[in-house]
């Protein structure tokens, strides 16, 4: 697939998106964002180079068109992730500014101050620590939350479940703390030995924050199947012939085509 | 619950090596606000499980440990005893959280100005203390208020941010009782 392909597959998708299913899909989350909260000055730009994927190679048609409807898949979603990322930045944004009591908490500061003195090095903490912590825990727990979901989305599921944690934790660097909260068969579910082998990282991770990798395989089987099931025979058979792949070989990042910068007012045609 | 139970002890006796509470639930934020706040997130029809929720307590509880233990190691190569709102941002930089510092500096900024606020009423002074912006004359400010009134160290002595340190006891000074309710009765507070 060339430059120009991809532009305008873009351009079709980025259409796609603003037409109605993409108001659909933004009616579903419209109920926890008033609307005015979406159109916010001053939004800080969610910055994720997307890699370009460059196409393995396959011996039949079945499989390449399977492979680019796959990738299809991965762009469409992408965009709709960014998004949500950007909505979720912009409210919160809207909310701090409107904050005006510091007494009405939505986590206690007791508490808050507690889990920060269970560290023994912790010997002193002023006032406004724990109210900071309980702003910084709640956009936290919003981020978790929402790439958790992403992942339930995938697997066609409406209830959030400890694996979709383990999922976003495994996709993410930036919750590599977490790793050791998330039991090891929840990792293995998630194929992270197979994700870190085959996507190497070029730089430090704190240059690519909250940048989401999806697995470097392509989906075959039915049109229907979306990655993120659990391994069936075929797909054990990719995995394996992907893994031999050297690490090296593999650059994603000098392949990086730029974002395209979204407008920050959203026009929604049924609000 | 056997494996939650072993899965959240083990996490958290290898995350922690100092004492812990004996209380499981003081590790925690109360699963009633997580709970809230998680849905805010997802869309109505969304369900979280049980096990999901016990598991972002979890998460959260070693973000505020992450950042601690962070901004610890920075004030003490300062040589400074006082973990501050500014030690807590720059340690959220630094491990990664950059997109949450620039909505909580207006959050801190607004806070602070209410204390400001509440110390010129409980003080009875004309000047804002809080007049300068950097934090070095926000703790000066702390330390003359607390100053003014030895009194106000004796009196807030037992309460939750009386403990020792002159920047906590003007923090106990203008959070009253009321200020700060228990745990179990903010969790039914609505927003």
């Amino acid at each position: 697939m060339d430059k120009s392909e991809q532009t305008q597959q873009q351009q079709q998708q980025q259409q796609h998106v603003m037409g109605v299913a993409a108001g659909a899909s933004q009616m579903a989350y419209s109920s926890h964002y008033p609307t005015a909260s979406m159109v916010a000055s001053g939004t800080p730009a969610v910055t994720a180079p997307s890699p370009t994927q460059a196409p393995a190679a396959f011996s039949s048609s079945a499989h390449q068109l399977a492979y680019q409807q796959a990738q299809h898949f991965h762009h469409q979603q992408q965009q709709h992730q960014q998004q949500q990322l950007q909505m979720f930045w912009s409210n919160q944004m809207q909310e701090i500014e409107q904050t005006i009591d510091f007494k009405n908490h939505s986590l206690p500061l007791a508490r808050i101050k507690k889990i920060m003195k269970a560290d023994e090095d912790v010997r002193m903490i002023s006032a406004e620590a724990p109210v900071i912590f309980a702003k910084a825990c709640e956009m936290f727990i919003l981020e978790l939350t929402l790439r958790s979901w992403i992942h339930t989305e995938e697997n066609k599921r409406r209830t959030l479940q400890k694996n979709d944690i383990a999922a976003a934790i495994s996709r993410n660097d930036v919750f590599d703390f977490l790793v050791d909260i998330i039991p090891r068969d929840e990792l293995k579910e998630e194929g992270l030995g197979i994700t870190k082998a085959t996507i190497p990282l070029v730089g430090s991770p704190a240059d690519m924050p909250y940048y989401y990798v999806p697995p470097q395989h392509p989906v075959v089987g039915p049109p229907g199947m979306i990655m993120g099931k659990p391994i069936g025979a075929e797909q054990a058979t990719l995995y394996s012939t992907q893994q031999p792949r050297p690490p090296v070989a593999f650059m994603p990042w000098p392949h990086t085509q730029p974002l395209q910068q979204q407008p920050p007012q959203h026009q929604q045609t049924d609000s | 619950m056997a494996d939650s139970d072993n899965d959240s002890g083990g996490a958290h006796n290898g995350g922690k090596g100092s004492e812990m509470s004996p209380r499981e639930q003081d590790r925690f934020l109360p699963i009633a606000n997580v709970s809230r706040i998680m849905k805010k997130a997802l869309p109505a029809n969304a369900k979280i499980s049980k096990d999901a929720k016990e598991t972002v307590q979890e998460c959260v509880s070693e973000f505020i440990s992450f950042i601690t233990g962070e901004a610890s190691d920075k004030c003490q190569r300062e040589k400074r005893k006082t973990i501050n709102g500014d030690d807590l941002l720059w340690a959220m930089t630094t491990l990664g959280f950059e997109d949450y510092v620039e909505p909580l500096k207006g959050y801190l900024q607004r806070f602070r100005e209410m204390e400001g606020e509440k110390t010129v009423a409980a003080r009875d002074k004309d000047a804002p203390p809080l007049t300068n912006a950097t934090n070095s004359a926000y703790e000066s400010a702390n330390y003359a208020a607390a100053a003014a009134v030895p009194g106000g160290i004796m009196m807030h002595q037992g309460h939750v941010y009386g403990s020792a340190g002159f920047h906590q006891v003007a923090g106990g000074a203008i959070k009253g009782g009321p200020a700060y309710p228990g745990p179990g009765s903010n969790a039914g507070r609505p927003r």
